[in-house]
This record gives C-alpha cells, structure tokens and sequence, in this order.
C-alpha cells in the first residue's frame, strides 16, 4: 500500500496565493518556531546568567580547581548531568553543565512538541483537510519534519546568540567555531528526540500515546546514561545511549566532534523511517492502530471517570511501566555506585542543593525519588492538557448535555489525576526497593513507600495551577503547566551556585521536597503544598462552572 | 397553563462586543415541532448553547420546562436530549460503547426502541467511532438522543451529512416523536425539512428574531406574485397600495402584491382583463427574501414581510 491520494497539483494556490503543497510545513512551522524561539530563548538567557554567576564567584583556578574536585565526585551531578571532568576550566564547566540540562529539557521538549505538532493535529482531523486532494502522505510527513528543523533553527539561533556572549566574556574565550560546535551539541537532544517523536507518531494513534512511547525511550537513554557515568567498569554503556553521545561530544573540551556526526545518522535515519512508515498507513491511522471493528466492551464505560480511565489506560500503564524500570535499574546499580565514594563529597553541603546530596545509597536514592518527583510532576502536567483537551475536542460537551454536573465530571477527573500521582509515586519506591534489595543495599521497604509518597505534592501544586489556568484561560493550560514545570526544573539545576536567590529558588516546587529517603520527609511542607494544589484546584473549578465551554478547532497547547 | 417546553426572555449573548444573540423572547409550547432558521452566523448555535448551559448568558434567561437552563442545568437536562452539528465521539469506542456510555450517563433508555433505531438508521454498531463516515458519526448521535425518549429534542443540523433514505428515516423518527408528545426543537438549513416537519419556525438574523409563526401565517405575511394579461395596453396600476415591483411587457404586468387583494381587485375591474394568475412564493423565494432583504431593527422584522409578530403564536 502506498500512497493513493490524488497527486499534488502544485498549480493551485490558496486564496491567500500561496501554493498550498506548502500549507502543512507552513503550519507545523509556525507552531515549532513559536515553541522553539520561546525555550531557545529561556535557554540561552540561563546559559549567559549560569555562566557569569559561575566566573564570578569561582574567580581563581584554586576556586575552580575545589570546585571540580567537590563536582567531579558529586556522585548526583554525575548521575544526573553525566561525568564532570575538566571542569575547572570554564569551557569544560560549560560543556558539562549545559549539556547536561538541555540534554535533559531539550529531549521532553522535541517529543512533546513533534508528537503534538504530528500526532495532535492529525488526530483532531485538521490534515484531512490539507490533504485533500493537494499532496501525498509521504510528503505531507517531508512538510511536517521540515517545519519541526524550522522549528529547531528558530532553538538554535538563541542559545548560539547566548554561547557567542558567554564566550566573549574574558574569562571564557571560545571562538565561533566553538560556539557553533557547543551550540549544536546542545540542540542535539531537541533534534534527535523531536524525530523519535515524530516516529512514534507513526506508530501509534494518538498524541498521549506518542508522547508515552517515545518518553520511554527517552527513559531508556536515560537511566543507560546515568548507570554508565556512576557504575565502576559500565561506561562503555554510554554508547547505548543516544544521551550518551551528547555528553561524549564534547565540544569544548575534546578534539573529535564524531559522536555529533552518530546524533546526525540517528535523526537521518529516524526521519527517513518517519517517512517510510508515513507512506504505509492510512491518514489518522497508525502503524500499530489496531482494528476498526470489534465486539463490544463494556468494562470501564459506567461513568465519565471510569471511561477517562478506559480511554487512557495504555497511556497510564506505559508511564507506570517506565518508572518502574528506570528505578528498578537504578536501585540495583545504586550499591556498586556509591560503593567506593563514600564520604568524598564534603564540601558539597556548601554548593547549594544538587551538592547537598552526598554519596550513601540513601543520599542516591533521594536523588533517583527527585527524579521520579520530576517524573510525577510531568504526568500532572500531562493530566491537566489531557482534561482541557477532552473540552477543546468536544468530547466534554458530549457528556454535559446530558444530566452530570460539571462540578462532578471536574472532581472525578482530578481524583483520577491524583490517584495516578499517587500510584506512579508508591510504584517509584516500590521499583527503587525492588532493585535496592536485590543488591542488599538495606534501604527499608517502608521508607521507600514514605518516599513514593512525599514526591507527590510537587505534583499536587502543579495540578493545582492547571486547574486553575484551565478555569480562568483554559486555552493556555498547556504553555503554563509545562512552562512552570521547565521553569523549576531550571531553578533546580541552578541551585548549585550561590548567587541564585532564595526567592528563585523559593519558586521551583521541588525545592520544598525533601530528598527522601536520604532525609526524612517533611510532612509539613508536604501539607502545604497539598493545600496550596487544593486552593488551586478549588478554585480553578470555581471559574470553570461559571464559564462557557470552549471547543476550539485552533488550538494546539 | 400547560408549561413551555422552552421559555427566553431577553436571552442576549455578547463575544466581546459582537452581539451573537441579541434580546431573544422565544416561546416554543409542549408538543410543537418547532423550526429555528437562519443563515449561517445568525445565531441558531449560541442560542442552543445557552439553552443547554453551555455557555453562559450576557444578559437575559432561559427556561426548559420552567428550569432555569443555567442554575438548574441537570434537573434541564433530564428531560431533554442533544444532537449537535458536530460530533465530540471518542474516536477509540464502537457505536455500540458509544451508546452504552451515553445512556448510562443519560439514563432512562428504551432498549427496544434503541435496536429498533439501530434497524432504522442501519448503524453497524460494532465499528469505531474512528471508521465511521460523516454521516454514520451522526446516526450514533441521532440514536443517543431519541432512545432515551425525552420530552425535548434540541436537534442542531441534525441531518448534516445523511443521505436521503436516512433524512427519511429522521423524519419518521421526529413524526413518532411528535406522536408520543415530545417537544422537537429544529434547527436547519434543509427546508424540504422544516415544511414536511415543523409546526412553527422563527427566523433569525444577525443575532436577532426577525420573524415567528407557521409556514401559513410566514406565506401570508410575504408578498404574492401575480402576472394580469390585458386586452390592449397595460393599465398603470404603480398607484394601487401593496403593489410593488411592477414589471410592464407589453399587454402583461408582473407585480408583487403586499397585504389585502380588495384594492387591487377594484383597480382590475373596470380595465379589459384578459387573465389573472396568482401564486404563493415558494418557501425557496420566501426565505431568500427574508434572509437577504435589509434589516429594519427599529421595526423588529424584515422589510419585506409585514409586520404582526405579536399575537402569531398559536
Ligand atoms: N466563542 C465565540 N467567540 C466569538 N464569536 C462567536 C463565538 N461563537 C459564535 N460566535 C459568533 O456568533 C455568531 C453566531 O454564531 P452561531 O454559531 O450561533 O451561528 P449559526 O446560526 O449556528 O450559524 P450556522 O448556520 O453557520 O451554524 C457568528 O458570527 C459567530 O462567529
Ligand atoms: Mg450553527
């Protein structure tokens, strides 16, 4: 089966007197460029503002050279941004650093974003359109990865515009060649997943599931990386991971770029895939799309909240999956990690949060629970666009036309949201005890529960700003959900330097968790911030029963 | 006094300072089959909207079966059922689940009369939402809302997309409902349609109410065309009150006649008439003239209909 649809026929044009072979790049782009710009552009003021605090407060090569003894034994900075080497220059705190967190934002970001621009809009029907009769599917997917690179470009020109800054700065000094070999090494997560997620696409009928499937990969990358950069003897993993060989490029420090060229063969190769599967399946279907008939089931369709689960169990089960293997893994390498390290990290405690976690199995393991917090965090913000996009597609109104309250179909759909808080929470330290004991590494099943549960409230906030942006602009849940999200987890990564003011950090929610079970959690704050989602919550549907529902054949958040 | 089946009074929604729906006082009694016009934009959406509580009035209320359509929402929707334009159908559920989801949520549903819908309208119950057709996505919607058999059918362009078999099987459908005593609310651009079904219809303009009445009443209120052919010249009858357009070939004259026949009558009888031919305008030209005429705000109708909206309720 290949394309059948009636050939381009690029003598048309729109009213608008544009060739309409163009209209889906054109549409994909706009959106990609929009979403791109905005991050390329918080990425590039964090990188300049990181790296002026970093020379400013280590002046001397004595400060930097303590420094990276503190760093390169941090065995959570190791975990989490890859191995700091030369990090008592400025290049190489930059490289490591930098890459390591936009490996990280850049990666969430391409998958959400191609899955949306791809998976989304064809799911709610707006390529049938543009289809029609103007261009084949397999160019329809050429248009569409072409406005994602637009969308990347718009990424890159920012964070280049940062590192050509940062490297004028005296104490830096990189020339072009440099800044342009650093920036592409950082956009090379956005690019790579931004394909992965566009293949996904293909795979698999809806944008919830795209995104799943291709966060999981991203899982995998992960945790690869992260056992590769703290487990004696498994570097060689690194080359695993499509992770793995951003932090082995190296662009300032190294003198071979090939493991760019690897990340250049993999999105080739992902995008000609892309392509390829583009061109075998149906318009709206998928590769993996299943049958159009079948005999009813009739489990799960009693009420709205039973259906909402029906309707995205794989989804659901496909995060819970995810975590469980990615902590799973981690707990059963965390003994030989911390093994020869304990107690190198003293002066860690003075370099701010990251640095406050030392190297005991239990120290490891708090940073493996802020992972699964960051995690539960992103199914929040997940849940929140899934409930505004149960509006925007109609599916809502379906259901409000009839005798239910949208008092209850609200409250039902955030328990539900809260409930799988909670159980990908318990099932992260279950998975961690799981692998942890398995190793012998004598962390005890309850306080694993108890930490399960204490990465939840972060979550419980973000929930609770959703709620109410979806209440009071229900079109912008998805940019302030996601936005907020990024913006903690930058003030997170942050919080190593000094300079970072309290009241910055005061606003990433994840710095009033504490990292159990390496502390025991703070129930009190614990409480407020359960609260806080619940005044949010409250709220937001306070505005949402007194307002009109809004379907929206535009929106795209 | 029998209750309405939906009451407005002043029902007024603004976007901004686009005014969507304008002042609407509407009255639609149990039992009627009610027809709601008007060309695209003019408002026939958001004033279901407002009647379902979907979206919230600027100023002004509504009432379904004297609940108020906006605090008492649920206790409304009891009683009634929906079919909209557009379809908000899970695209991963069967027509089957589908309807088994909705009347849980709906309650009440006739299950015989639920496989005999499904008879009717040959829905295949087992495909996907997804693999439907346009026109099958809005059978399922059509089944939803008549197996619970409720007292009020709002129906927005319910036939978009069905092919003339199914618009029959509709239309029986909405007979057997007037039948057992249902209320049907209409809204359509098919008037083939709102003639073989509707008792009255209102007609909506730019947000406002322009006309409201049975199709009779609508016809009388129009001009009636008339073609006189004479022995001889044409007399110049430009002068008779209610004639107007007056097109002269010859010894035949077209006119447009407005209002009662007696002045024209009299002016025809000392003239040497050969012929006289009248007719009603088709419901075609009638709503043509009615949509496409200037509007007279300050009069609360269209110019080329008399006046009298008062009282026209039955
Ligand atoms: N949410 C909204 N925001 C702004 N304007 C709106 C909104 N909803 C409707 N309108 C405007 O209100 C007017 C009436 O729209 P409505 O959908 O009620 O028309 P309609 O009579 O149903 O037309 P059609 O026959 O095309 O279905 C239109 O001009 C429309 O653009
Ligand atoms: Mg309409």
């Amino acid at each position: 089966m290949t394309a059948t649809l009636t050939g381009p026929r690029s003598d048309e044009t729109t009213p608008s007197g544009r060739h309409p072979s163009t209209i889906i790049a054109r549409q994909v782009g706009r959106e990609a460029v929009r979403s791109g710009l905005l991050w390329g552009l918080a990425f590039g003021v964090f990188i300049v503002l990181q790296t002026s605090a970093y020379t400013s407060q280590y002046k001397t090569p004595v400060a930097r050279a303590g420094l990276a003894r503190a760093y390169g034994t941090n065995l959570g900075l190791n975990a989490l941004l890859g191995q700091a080497k030369a990090i008592n220059t400025v290049g190489g705190w930059v490289e490591w650093r930098f890459l390591g967190i936009l490996s990280i934002l850049g990666s969430v970001w391409g998958l959400l974003t191609s899955s949306r621009l791809l998976r989304g809009e064809e799911g709610a029907g707006r390529f049938d359109l543009l289809l029609v009769g103007q261009t084949t599917r397999g160019r329809a997917t050429i248009q569409s990865l072409t406005g994602l690179a637009v969308g990347v470009m718009a990424m890159f020109v920012p964070i280049l515009v940062g590192t050509i800054i940062v490297g004028h700065g005296a104490s830096v000094g990189l020339h072009l060649g440099q800044s342009l070999a650093l920036s592409a090494a950082l956009i090379s997560g956005s690019v790579m997943f931004l394909t992965i997620g566009s293949l996904t696409s293909q795979l698999v009928r809806t944008r919830e599931r795209a995104a799943a499937f291709a966060g999981t990969l991203f899982a995998v990358a992960f945790a690869l990386r992260m056992v590769a950069d703290t487990v004696a003897g498994a570097h060689w993993l690194i080359w695993l991971s499509p992770l793995g060989w951003i932090e082995e490029s190296h662009p300032l420090t190294g003198h071979d770029l090939s493991p760019l060229w690897i990340v250049l063969d993999m999105t080739i190769i992902t995008s000609v895939a892309t392509w390829r599967l583009a061109q075998i399946r149906d318009v709206g279907a998928a590769v993996f799309s299943g049958s159009d008939t079948s005999a009813p089931h009739l489990r799960l369709l009693g009420n709205p909240v039973t259906l909402a689960i029906r309707l995205a169990r794989s989804t659901i089960g496909g995060w819970l999956l995810s975590v469980a293997a990615f902590v799973i893994l981690i707990g059963a390498t965390a003994e030989s990690a911390t093994a020869d390290r304990s107690g190198s990290s003293g002066i860690g405690q003075a370099l701010g949060r990251l640095g406050a976690y030392g190297s005991s199995v239990a120290d490891y393991l708090g940073l493996t629970m802020l992972m699964v917090a960051l995690i539960v965090a992103m199914i929040a913000a997940t849940q929140m666009t899934a409930i505004r996009r149960e509006e925007a597609d109609g599916h809502l109104e379906v259901l409000l036309v009839r005798p239910l309250r949208r008092s209850s179909w609200l409250a039902g759909r955030v328990a539900l949201s809260v409930l799988i808080l909670v159980v990908t929470g318990v099932v992260g330290g279950l998975g961690t005890w799981i692998g942890a004991a398995s190793q012998n590494a004598g962390i005890s099943l309850g306080a694993l529960i108890l930490a399960g549960f204490n990465v939840v409230p972060p979550a419980i906030v973000l929930l609770g700003l959703g709620a109410m942006t979806y209440g009071l602009w229900p079109r912008k849940t998805g940019v302030v959900v996601y936005g907020y999200l990024a913006w903690s987890f930058l003030i997170e990564m942050a919080g190593g330097l000094r300079k970072v003011s309290h009241w910055l950090l005061n606003s990433s929610v994840f710095f009033h968790m504490t990292p159990a079970p390496a502390t025991n959690p703070n129930w009190t704050s614990a409480t407020i911030m359960i609260g806080l989602g619940a005044v949010g919550i409250f709220f937001g549907g306070f505005s949402f029963l007194r307002r009109d529902l809004q379907t929206d054949a535009g929106e795209m958040s | 006094m029998p209750i309405p089946a939906i009451r407005t009074r002043g029902l007024t929604k603004r976007y901004r300072d686009f005014v969507a729906l304008d002042d609407l006082d509407l009255q639609v009694e149990a039992g009627e089959v009610f027809g709601y016009l008007g060309p695209n934009g003019a408002g026939k959406t958001t004033t279901i909207r407002l009647l379902l509580g979907l979206a919230r009035p600027t100023s002004g209320k509504a009432e379904i079966f004297d609940r108020d359509c906006h605090r008492q929402t649920v206790e409304a929707h009891r009683r009634l059922a929906f079919v909209p334009a557009e379809s908000g159908l899970w695209p991963s559920l069967t027509g089957e689940e589908t309807l088994h989801i909705l009347g849980r949520v709906q309650g009440g549903v006739d299950l015989a009369y639920r496989s005999e819908l499904i008879e009717r309208f040959e829905l295949d119950p087992t495909k996907k939402v997804r693999a439907y057709s346009k026109g099958n996505r809005q059978k399922v919607l059509l089944i939803a809302a008549l197996m619970t058999r409720p007292d009020l059918l709002v129906l927005d362009e319910p036939t978009s997309g069905l092919d003339p078999i199914m618009e029959e099987a509709f239309r029986h459908s909405v007979r057997e409902a007037r039948d057992r005593g249902q209320t049907i609310f209409l809204s359509s651009h098919i008037l083939g349609e709102v003639e073989a079904l509707c008792d009255r219809v209102a007609i909506l303009r730019a947000g406002r109410m322009v006309e409201v009445g049975t199709l009779a009443q609508l016809r009388h209120l129009s001009a009636l065309t008339i073609e006189a052919t004479f022995n001889g010249p044409a007399p110049d009858l430009t002068q008779v009150p209610g004639v107007t357009r007056v097109v002269v070939e010859e010894s035949r004259v077209h006119l447009q006649l407005q209002g009662p026949i007696a002045p024209l009558i009299e002016a025809l009888a000392s003239t040497d008439l050969q012929g006289l031919l009248s007719r009603e305008p088709s419901l075609e030209e009638l709503f043509l003239a009615i949509y496409e005429s200037p509007i007279d705000f300050a009069q609360g109708h269209v110019s080329t209909a008399v006046a009298a909206n008062e009282g026209n309720r039955p």
